[in-house]
């Protein structure tokens, strides 16, 4: 479930108020989604949230940084 | 008799003397204080938005000095205001640096704060449809981050106001406040709040 990910916001930007999660092995969206909002069937906001880097929900690799809505 | 005349005259020559005295500094009095009032008209008119105290102790002092002219007493006034157009000159750099200090902070908080309430916007949005809260926020939370947003984007609207009419110090403490209130919201959602906030 990515427990140990980073939380915090990243970037050069101090405002970047972003929330990021490192998929980690095991994670899948809807995991991801439950985690972050309790809910796991809200996982399209995360995956609209990556669609530059996620093509389809069902595939996410191991050390992506995705964008938490 | 004769003594008495000489005495007279005596006396009158005395307050002639004093009197031409006093009048004499009168006049550089009135000067210096004219100078005071004018340095402190052109100060105010940039200044008193960024160093609104600094302009009322003066205003203070410019009181002090013209109460000591009427009193009669030109040296000292004359010496207060003298001393009054040599801060006032000083407090024209004072200002203009600290109008550029405001600056600075409102284009980082406008460019900033805005980020922040966006993801607090996003994260109420996307909780508000969950069927079950994650762990780390209650409905009570929630609820608070709600009214925390709605009184931040509040304050946020009069921040760009006041930045619009040119009152930056108004602005800059508003922003700072939205600021606040974004990261608290943040907090009780769970988000990390950003170093520019904390």
């Amino acid at each position: 479930m990515g427990e140990n990910a980073p939380k915090e916001s990243s970037g050069s930007d101090e405002f970047d108020a972003t929330q990021y999660h490192v998929v980690v092995k095991g994670d899948t969206l809807w995991k991801i989604a439950q985690k972050y909002y309790g809910d796991g069937s809200l996982y399209p906001s995360i995956f609209e949230a990556n669609r530059d880097i996620l093509k389809d929900p069902n595939l996410i690799k191991v050390g992506q940084k995705l964008r938490i809505p | 008799m004769k003594r008495n005349l000489v005495r007279s005259c005596i006396l009158l020559l005395v307050s002639i003397v004093l009197v031409s005295a006093c009048a004499r500094g009168k006049g550089p009095a009135e000067i210096a204080i004219k100078g005071a009032e004018e340095a402190i008209t052109t100060l105010k008119a940039e200044a008193v938005k960024y160093i609104p105290d600094e302009v009322r102790s003066l205003e203070g002092a410019l009181a002090a000095a013209k109460d000591k002219f009427a009193k009669g007493d030109y040296k000292a006034a004359t010496s207060e205001a003298q001393a009054i157009v040599d801060k006032a000159k000083g407090l024209v750099e004072v200002a203009k640096s600290k109008k550029e200090e405001l600056a600075k902070t409102w284009g980082t908080l406008s460019a900033g704060v805005p980020k922040m309430l966006a993801a607090v916007q996003s994260r109420v949005d996307i909780l508000s449809k969950s069927k079950k809260l994650p762990a780390n926020v209650t409905a009570e939370k929630l609820a608070e981050a709600k009214s925390g947003l709605a009184a931040a984007k509040d304050e946020w609207g009069k921040a760009l106001e006041s930045s619009t009419a040119g009152n930056a110090a108004d602005a800059v403490s508003r922003a700072n406040a939205v600021k606040g209130k974004a990261a608290k919201a943040m907090e009780l959602l769970g988000l990390p709040v950003p170093a520019g906030a904390q």
